[in-house]
C-alpha cells in the first residue's frame, strides 16, 4: 500500500483517510504491558502487570493517583504518561482551588482528548504514545475511561489495553454482566483472572509484578498492599465466577 | 476578570461605592434557604432607583444577592452565569453546585482584595443541592463563611436579635418570611439608606422561586405625628 509515501508526518493523509502516524502511535499503546479496569456500581478497580527491565531493577509502575477520586493506568510511553499525568494532577489541584470540589471524571477526559487531539494536527508535533485508563467517581456516577493517542475517548463498563489485552477483554465479554452488583473483592478477583488470562505460559501472578489500585464512593483511591496482594492470588485459586452467579 | 486597563497599567481602584443597594437578610428553614433584599439602590444619600431586583438566579437551585456597590453585583451576576453555561460545551450534564459558586467567589474576592481593587460586596450565595441547605457569605475581602443565617450591612447591627428571638433553622418558610419582613420594617425605620419595598427569594428542593416585590407594612399614623407634640410649646 505505499505506506511509506503518507506517513511521515501527521499533517498528511493516505488516500485511504488514515493518518498513519497517529496508528503508529496506536502501536505504542499495544506494545506496552496489559493493564485494565473494571467498574461496579459503588466501586473502580485498576488491574495491571509491571514489566522488569532487568533482574537488577525494580518494576515500572503503572497506576498514579491524580486526586482522591480519580486515577489512572498507562500502557505505553511512560515519559509521554508522566505528561498527561502531570497535567491531569494540575488540572484536578486548580478545580480543588477554585470550586473546592471534585474535578468532573468525564470534564478531565474531555481536556486530555483535547490535549492529544492537537497533537495530531500540527506539523511539527508527534501524539501521545500512551492509552490512559482513568478510573473516578463524581456526582455522576462510577466512570471508566480509556483514552487514545488519536484523542478520541470512550467510556467502558471494563476494558483492558497493552499487550495480550484481547485475552482479559475475551473474560470480560463472557462476564461482564455480573460486574454490576459485584461486591469490591468480586470485582477485584475478576480483575486478576482477567491478567492470569493475558500472562505468558512461563510467568506467574506474585505481589511484586501485580498492581491493583481501587477507588469507590466512599473509598479515596489506594493501592492494595503486598500481603493484600498475596492474599488475593491465593483466592485467586478457589474463585470462579459461575459460584457468583448461584449466590444471586 | 482581566481588563485591558489592567494589563496597560491604567488601572484605577474602587475606593469607595458610588451606586449601593442595602442590607441583605438570609436565613435557612425547614425546607430551603430564604433570601431578602429591599429593592433601593442609592446613590449616595439620594434614593435614586427605586424598583430594583437584586437577587438574581445564577443556576436551577442557587440564587446570589449582595450589598455594596451594584455595577460589581451586576458583574458577579455575569461571571457566576458563564460558570453555569460552560457546563454546556462538556455535554457531561454537570452543574456546578451552590457550594462551587461560594468558593469560586472567594477565589475572585481574595485575587480582587489582593491587587487592591476589590469588588466592593458583601455577597450571599443560597442554594439546595442533594437534600442539603447551603448558606454562604462572601466578604470584600474574600473572606468564606457558611452559616444558618447571614446578615450584611445594617441587618447585622438591628436584626440579629429579632432573628435570635423568633427564628430557628428549622422553621417554615412562611415564619421565616415573617421574620424577614419584620427586619426590614425595623430597617425603614432606622437605616436611613433603608427602602420599604423589599423582595423575597427562595430555594428548595424544587428549585429557585424568587418573588416579585412587596412593600412592608409601617405605621406612621401615631398620636405624635398627628398632632405634632412641640406644636403647643411654640403657641405659649
Amino acid at each position: 500500500m505505499l505506506k511509506h509515501l503518507y506517513d511521515t508526518d501527521c499533517v498528511t493523509w493516505s488516500p485511504q483517510g488514515k493518518l498513519f502516524q497517529v496508528e503508529y502511535a496506536m502501536e505504542a499503546v499495544k506494545q506496552g504491558s496489559i493493564c485494565l479496569g473494571l467498574k461496579s456500581n459503588e466501586n473502580v478497580v485498576l488491574c495491571s502487570l509491571k514489566r522488569q527491565p532487568s533482574e537488577l531493577a525494580g518494576y515500572q509502575e503503572k497506576q498514579f493517583k491524580i486526586d482522591d477520586h480519580m486515577a489512572i493506568a498507562i500502557a505505553g510511553l511512560t515519559a509521554d504518561a508522566r505528561v498527561l499525568c502531570k497535567y491531569m494532577r494540575t488540572e484536578c489541584l486548580e478545580y480543588k482551588y477554585t470550586y473546592e470540589s471534585h474535578h468532573p471524571v468525564g470534564r478531565l477526559v474531555f481536556k486530555v482528548a483535547e490535549k492529544s487531539q492537537h497533537k495530531t494536527q500540527s506539523g511539527a508535533k508527534r501524539p501521545y504514545g500512551v492509552g490512559l485508563l482513568v478510573a473516578g467517581i463524581d456526582p455522576n456516577g462510577v466512570h471508566l475511561f480509556e483514552t487514545c493517542p488519536s484523542g478520541n475517548y470512550y467510556e467502558y463498563k471494563c476494558q483492558a489495553i497493552g499487550s495480550r489485552s484481547q485475552a482479559a477483554r475475551t473474560y470480560f465479554e463472557s462476564w461482564f454482566h455480573l460486574f454490576e452488583k459485584s461486591t469490591l473483592e468480586q470485582l477485584i478477583l475478576h480483575g486478576l483472572s482477567a491478567i492470569k488470562k493475558a500472562i505468558m505460559e512461563d510467568e506467574e501472578l506474585n505481589e511484586k509484578n501485580v498492581e491493583v489500585g481501587i477507588l469507590g464512593k466512599n473509598l479515596k483511591f489506594t493501592h492494595l498492599n503486598a500481603q493484600e496482594l498475596r492474599d488475593y492470588i491465593t483466592k485467586l485459586e478457589q474463585f470462579s465466577p459461575n459460584s457468583q452467579i448461584q449466590q444471586e | 476578570m482581566i481588563f485591558n486597563s489592567e494589563i496597560s497599567g491604567e488601572q484605577q481602584h474602587t475606593t469607595s461605592p458610588v451606586v449601593t443597594g442595602g442590607s441583605v437578610i438570609a436565613l435557612v428553614y425547614n425546607g430551603g434557604v430564604i433570601v431578602g433584599t429591599d429593592t433601593l439602590c442609592s446613590y449616595g444619600s439620594m434614593a435614586a432607583f427605586k424598583n430594583v431586583k437584586k437577587i438574581a438566579q445564577i443556576s436551577k437551585n442557587t440564587i446570589y444577592a449582595s450589598s455594596g456597590e451594584f455595577s460589581d453585583f451586576q458583574q458577579v451576576v455575569k461571571e457566576l452565569a458563564k460558570i453555569d453555561r460552560s457546563a454546556l460545551q462538556y455535554d457531561d450534564g454537570v452543574h456546578p453546585s451552590p457550594k462551587d459558586y461560594g468558593n469560586f467567589l472567594a477565589r475572585l474576592s481574595y485575587k480582587k482584595r489582593c491587587k487592591i481593587n476589590p469588588l466592593y460586596l458583601q455577597n450571599v450565595i443560597a442554594g439546595f443541592h442533594n437534600g442539603e441547605r447551603y448558606l454562604s457569605l462572601v466578604d470584600i475581602y474574600g473572606t468564606y463563611l457558611e452559616s444558618n443565617f447571614i446578615t450584611t450591612g445594617f441587618a447585622s447591627y438591628f436584626c440579629k436579635a429579632i432573628i435570635s428571638n423568633y427564628w430557628n433553622e428549622n422553621c417554615t418558610l412562611d415564619q421565616a418570611k415573617q421574620v424577614i419582613r419584620e427586619c426590614f420594617k425595623v430597617l425603614f425605620c432606622r437605616d436611613c439608606r433603608a427602602h420599604d419595598v423589599i423582595q423575597l427569594a427562595y430555594v428548595d428542593a424544587q428549585g429557585a422561586h424568587i418573588e416579585e416585590p412587596e412593600r412592608v407594612e409601617t405605621k406612621w399614623d401615631f398620636n405624635g405625628f398627628k398632632s405634632r407634640a412641640n406644636e403647643k410649646l411654640h403657641t405659649q
